[in-house]
């Protein structure tokens, strides 16, 4: 029966699918896959970061940058997500207890608070500087966060196998 | 899992004899001070995480620039923006990603060219980014001094979505072969 968290990482550790993955050609797979799908994300919002805190592709609304780059960012990191939920349940106790997966995640829910404080907050005034070149401070704040907080899970990302 | 499938240095008995030149150069870096220098540099706590981030920034830098220009170019993505303007304004982050890209990947072949330079998945990658490199080159340079030059006659257009499909195929299969030089014994098993 589970009744803490350890145990469901074991429940999820003896999944047929766990093993399959864990002893199969399928990790490296889903390993290249989630570095591909990563950087696409990583790559793709920080054209969005940039336009948004003022410094890049200036010329173009806001709104134009987001509604057609942000589908795309979206996209990868389902992608992403679900590759990496594969790696994760291979051996879910050791990266629950892994300290740099522990950061990677904290800082991935950071971004998420940053994304929803933006576009429940900051962009209601868009309208206003949508199509100038130059934003607002809520917005390169914003953009700054962005751009930091996925370049440290990037970096958590990487560290996690070079811990025991 | 997590370390128990890196690859530690070796020969590969599935490499043909086609290695001796190769070996040649390991055994020239290895002599370098270079070598020692990058090695023990890359033994150090945190600092092999820290560049492999560096490098995986860079790779981030070419899937926000080339691989979104041949995705508008297929017709796929940023429909409000021409491919010529996204050219112009994105190429340069492809531009300046590759020598970070060099730099970076030049530090891990020093610091263990055993690792790379017999590796059969390292040549596939570097084989796939020069001509990825090539293509990106080729593409562009006609675009400098005619921006409409790849949307003049149907002929040109098909060719630059052919190109496009080329270049998204070659870029993503560099950044995923990156990652199989680790596991370079699922895809070349050591032979009889």
């Amino acid at each position: 029966m589970i009744v803490s968290l350890a145990d469901f990482w074991t429940w999820l550790e003896t999944l047929p699918i766990s093993g399959e993955i864990g002893a199969t050609w399928w990790f490296p797979f889903l390993e290249s896959i989630h570095v591909l799908t990563a950087t696409f994300v990583v790559g793709s919002i920080l054209m969005v970061d940039l336009r948004v805190m003022g410094l890049a592709a200036r010329r173009h609304p806001v709104s134009r940058i987001t509604s057609e780059v942000l589908p795309w960012s979206v996209g990868a990191f389902v992608v992403s997500t679900v590759s990496g939920l594969g790696m994760f349940i291979t051996q879910a106790n050791r990266y629950a207890g892994n300290s740099a997966f522990q950061v990677k995640v904290v800082l991935l829910v950071l971004a998420g608070i940053n994304m929803a404080v933006f576009h429940l907050g900051t962009s209601r005034t868009l309208a206003r500087w949508d199509k100038s070149a130059a934003t607002t401070t809520g917005a390169k704040i914003a953009g700054a966060c962005s751009l930091l907080l996925w370049i440290g899970i990037m970096l958590t990302g990487r560290w996690i196998g070079h811990l025991s | 899992m997590l370390l128990s499938r890196v690859y530690t240095p070796g020969d590969w008995p599935g490499v043909p004899a086609m290695t001796q030149p190769l070996t040649d150069l390991i055994r020239a870096i290895t002599a370098t001070s270079v070598h020692e220098f990058a090695r023990y540099w890359l033994e150090q706590r945190g600092i092999t995480p820290i560049v492999q981030t560096v490098h995986l920034l860079s790779v981030a830098s070419i899937m926000g620039s080339i691989v979104l220009i041949d995705l508008r170019v297929l017709g796929l993505a940023l429909p409000s923006q021409p491919a010529t303007e996204l050219i112009r304004r994105l190429m340069p982050w492809t531009w300046c990603a590759l020598p970070v890209l060099a730099a970076s990947g030049v530090t891990f072949i020093f610091g263990r060219p055993n690792r790379y330079l017999l590796n059969p998945v390292f040549g596939i990658k570097l084989a796939m980014l020069a001509s990825a490199v090539i293509l990106a080159v080729t593409f562009q340079r006609p675009t400098a001094t005619d921006p409409q030059f790849w949307e003049h006659s149907r002929g040109r257009r098909a060719t630059a979505r052919l190109v496009a499909a080329a270049s998204l195929v070659l870029w993503l299969g560099v950044a995923m072969a990156g990652r199989w030089i680790a596991y370079v014994d699922y895809l070349f098993p050591e032979s009889e």
